[in-house]
């Protein structure tokens, strides 16, 4: 998968944001959006935010989680814990780095706010990393890894694969599982 | 993903049965005395030792025809397998072999008391190196990567590269370089053709 597809699927999330128009709901395949009125808070998807964003319709609210301190206690919790954290969104790369590119202004201390969210991704992928290493040198056939989002399982899919499958196919001649019928 | 010899247009594949065995000749072979450039007989006497291709060596030797019997190349002794076992993420497993694993599986199709402990120190060696291979493909972005690849064989390669392709991908998107609309690369070469199409009439 290529990162801009995950981040298409990220851009489904929800976002609050503060319009300065009015607008009837508007009806589409994936739920009804609205309505807009001036001035009050509603929840829009992503994709859409930063349309609007772009148009200067709207002012976005930053999600709950998007703030310097939480995310100080954030990074915090995963540095200390040995497991992986749940995050605040599955989507915390993805919108933290849509966000920042239209809306820094909307953003309060934007660049902290990027270096931490930055910061807490290089813990993930690094435990991420020692996580495969361990999995890979115990022999086991399955593994299971809680709170992973799909941008970082994405980082190392290919890589991963291609080792399983290589692996495996070392391990099935241990066994003698694959062998060519000459004789 | 089968094994490379499975798949009959593999380049890799031929390329990992071209490595050469060395073996002893059981039975005269007529004609064939210029396989040994060390003799001048017109035939191959019993007792010959020569390094033949592992293609070759498959067809010669097995458990109906025993025309010829064989030794395990070098580097999967026992000399060197310990060599793995102590520390396999700094051997260069390229001058070992540009086709390791590949060539080391092959090996075991035939009958030899050492084929299972090779079978095992080729998993051990993977497993051991995967580390090191992924560390380096996915912490080195715009830098020289041969020095990287140097001592990795062709199997290790092909996974270093697809590690790479994860950092270079995730690497765009932080840049935010994908969203940058390009030219699809078969337009521009369809250009191209018709241009020598129409050049050519």
């Amino acid at each position: 998968m290529d990162p801009s597809e995950v981040e298409f699927l990220a851009e489904k999330d929800l976002v609050t944001v503060v319009p300065n128009f009015a607008q009837d709901k508007i009806y589409l395949i994936s739920g009804d959006i609205g309505p807009f009125s001036p001035g009050l808070p509603v929840d829009i998807p992503l994709w859409m935010a930063v349309n609007l964003k772009q148009r200067h319709k709207c002012r976005i609210v930053p999600p709950e989680w998007m703030d310097v301190e939480k995310l100080e206690d954030k990074k915090q919790e995963e540095t200390d814990s040995k497991f992986f954290t749940p995050m605040p969104s599955k989507y915390y790369m993805e919108v933290t780095q849509v966000l920042l590119k239209c809306a820094t202004a909307d953003i309060p201390r934007a660049d902290d706010v990027r270096t931490l969210i930055k910061d807490i991704w290089d813990l993930r992928i690094s435990k991420l990393r020692s996580s495969i290493d361990t999995f890979i040198k115990s022999d086991a056939t399955h593994a299971k890894l809680n709170h992973l989002t799909l941008m970082e399982i994405n980082t190392v899919r290919s890589f991963l694969t291609l080792s399983l499958d290589q692996l495996h196919l070392l391990r099935s001649n241990v066994s003698g599982g694959i062998k060519a019928t000459q004789d | 993903m089968a094994k490379l010899s499975d798949n009959y247009f593999s380049i890799d594949g031929i390329l990992s049965t071209q490595e050469r065995i060395p073996c002893k000749v059981e039975m005269p072979i007529y004609r064939l005395g210029y396989l040994d450039s060390s003799s001048d007989s017109d035939d191959l006497v019993a007792g010959t030792k020569l390094e033949i291709p592992y293609w070759m060596a498959r067809g010669l030797c097995s458990r109906r025809r025993q025309i010829v019997s064989i030794e395990m190349p070098r580097q999967y002794r026992e000399g060197y397998r310990e060599i793995l076992t102590a520390d396999a993420s700094v051997v260069d497993l390229h001058q070992l072999g540009p086709y390791f694993y590949n060539f080391g599986s092959e090996l075991l199709n035939f009958e030899h008391p050492e084929v299972s402990d090779i079978a095992k120190s080729l998993l051990k060696t993977l497993q051991a190196r995967i580390r090191l291979i992924m560390d380096s493909s996915q912490n080195s972005l715009n830098e020289d990567i041969s020095r990287l690849t140097q001592k990795l064989d062709e199997t290790e390669r092909h996974l270093f590269i697809a590690g790479q392709k994860g950092l270079i991908d995730f690497q765009r998107w932080e840049t935010r370089e994908t969203e940058k609309l390009v030219t699809s690369d078969m337009v521009k070469k369809h250009r191209k053709r018709k241009r020598a199409i129409m050049e050519a009439t």
